[in-house]
């Protein structure tokens, strides 16, 4: 496992695996939107609206696979001091962000003509919308860690990303939990109520974006680790001109 | 420093992150045990049987539309339908217009109060979808046949 | 009466803050990493 905390490692895997990942993903989503959109037939119910769901669920998953991922690597950076485990966790914040709030604004844009209203306070929603928060708090901090160039820092932001995972099950069983408006969990444990006609346009989307949210992971990385390096140099550099016996 | 002396620190702070870990989330399934009441966004039939609201308070009403129940009003915008979660039925009455997705069989969830005489008056109503997801072209079979195409899909 | 809202307009709109969203992300964060980089590389040129 310490095999890939090595950055050297890490960025001759990540110089080609970050393209690779953004330009298939690209394409891969971009072929299961174009099918959602183009050749999927209307639902019973809902009528042409259904193709949101080719945009609302991958990023509900990604939103929460994106803490799900801040939270595993702040634990290995907290236990085993896992070198890249911290930039691992701040490089999924920003995406994980973005997905949660695309997944909020497309939800919203669904429930006026399904439900009948933009917004309601059910358990779900706004379990929903407290990730959002969550993500905005936790990037806020993690930037103030960062600026301060101190290890405390880093830490409180690992914490706070364990201690805000509490709300990835609360948001999972919400609607089981509580009577709410948003209806239940279509696909289960290997199960699905939802039709081959929708479903397989939505696993390809899913992958697809997924492929991307790992592009986007990779290159937030790459960007910090980049950064750490710049200003580490730029650093002992001004000591060395400091002390002018070390220069030599 | 010795092997073992360089591993204590790390297991050390592994017990300590699975013991805050593990008061975390009895925390939290106290604090959604003790919501499990407030936190729902409405009352089902058999919530009002059971604890009737006083006529006039403000509820929040949730439920399936009884099939055959939807009945419109010589003036055209006035429904009144039934309420019904397997246990108990509330009769409602709504003026206005209605979510295309309000259908007999389906979820609806209103806003209103208990009149008098029993009827629940709704000011708003919104519709609720069930977890599933069939295409237009499966809706006119039967059940059976729905099924069998379904599993020829998968 | 029952609402008849145009349903294609709501899959749109949808989609472009899908696709529009998920696109800057993808750009945001590549050109960030090539700037970062490029820095990174000059500051060892120093």
């Amino acid at each position: 496992m310490h095999g890939y905390a090595n950055p050297a490692r890490f960025l001759r895997i990540a110089r080609w695996l970050t393209p690779a990942l953004l330009a298939g993903g690209g394409v891969l989503a971009a072929a299961a939107l174009a099918w959602g959109l183009l050749r999927v037939p209307p639902d019973r119910l809902m009528g042409e609206t259904v193709r949101i769901l080719f945009i609302h669920v991958p990023a509900a998953w990604l939103a929460l696979a994106g803490w799900s991922t801040i939270a595993l690597a702040s634990i290995a950076e907290l236990v085993w001091r896992h070198p890249l485990a911290g930039i691992a966790a701040r490089a999924a914040a920003v995406p994980g962000a973005g997905f949660t709030a695309i997944c909020l604004a497309s939800g919203s844009i669904w429930a006026r003509p399904t439900w009948g209203t933009w917004w309601v306070w059910d358990g779900r929603l706004t379990s929903f919308l407290i990730l959002l928060f969550l993500y905005l708090g936790y990037i806020a901090l993690a930037d103030a860690a960062q600026r301060n160039g101190g290890q405390g820092g880093g830490r409180v932001a690992a914490i706070f990303g364990i201690v805000g995972a509490i709300n990835i099950p609360i948001i999972n069983r919400s609607v089981v939990w509580w009577n709410s408006l948003h209806q239940p969990a279509s696909i289960t444990m290997g199960k699905s109520s939802i039709d081959g006609a929708f479903l397989w346009p939505l696993l390809a989307a899913a992958l697809g974006f997924s492929l991307l949210f790992g592009g986007i992971v990779l290159a937030r990385m790459r960007t910090l680790l980049a950064d750490i390096q710049t200003e580490a140099r730029l650093r002992r550099r001004a000591f060395e001109s400091d002390v002018p016996g070390l220069a030599a | 420093m010795t092997d073992r002396a360089r591993l204590k620190p790390k297991h050390q702070r592994l017990v300590l992150v699975a013991i805050a870990l593990g008061a975390l989330i009895g925390a939290a399934l106290l604090a959604a045990w003790g919501l499990r009441n407030q936190a729902s966004y409405f009352y089902v039939p058999s919530d009002i049987a059971a604890h009737p609201p006083e006529a006039g308070r403000a509820v929040r009403l949730g439920g399936m539309v009884e099939r055959g129940s939807i009945k419109t009003a010589a003036d055209g915008v006035t429904i009144d339908f039934i309420v019904g979660d397997g246990k108990a039925r509330v009769p409602v009455r709504y003026r206005g217009i209605v979510p295309s997705l309000f259908v007999e069989g389906s979820g609806v969830v209103a806003d209103g109060a208990i009149e008098p005489d029993g009827t629940f008056r709704a000011e708003t109503l919104l519709a609720k979808h069930d977890e599933k997801y069939v295409p237009r072209e499966l809706k006119d079979m039967t059940a059976a046949q729905a099924r069998a195409a379904v599993a020829q899909t998968r | 009466m029952r609402e008849a809202l145009n349903q294609w307009n709501f899959v749109i709109a949808a989609y472009v803050i899908g696709v529009g969203g998920t696109t800057a992300m993808a750009l945001w964060s590549w050109l960030a990493m090539c700037r970062a980089e490029a820095r990174r590389a000059k500051s060892r040129e120093l």
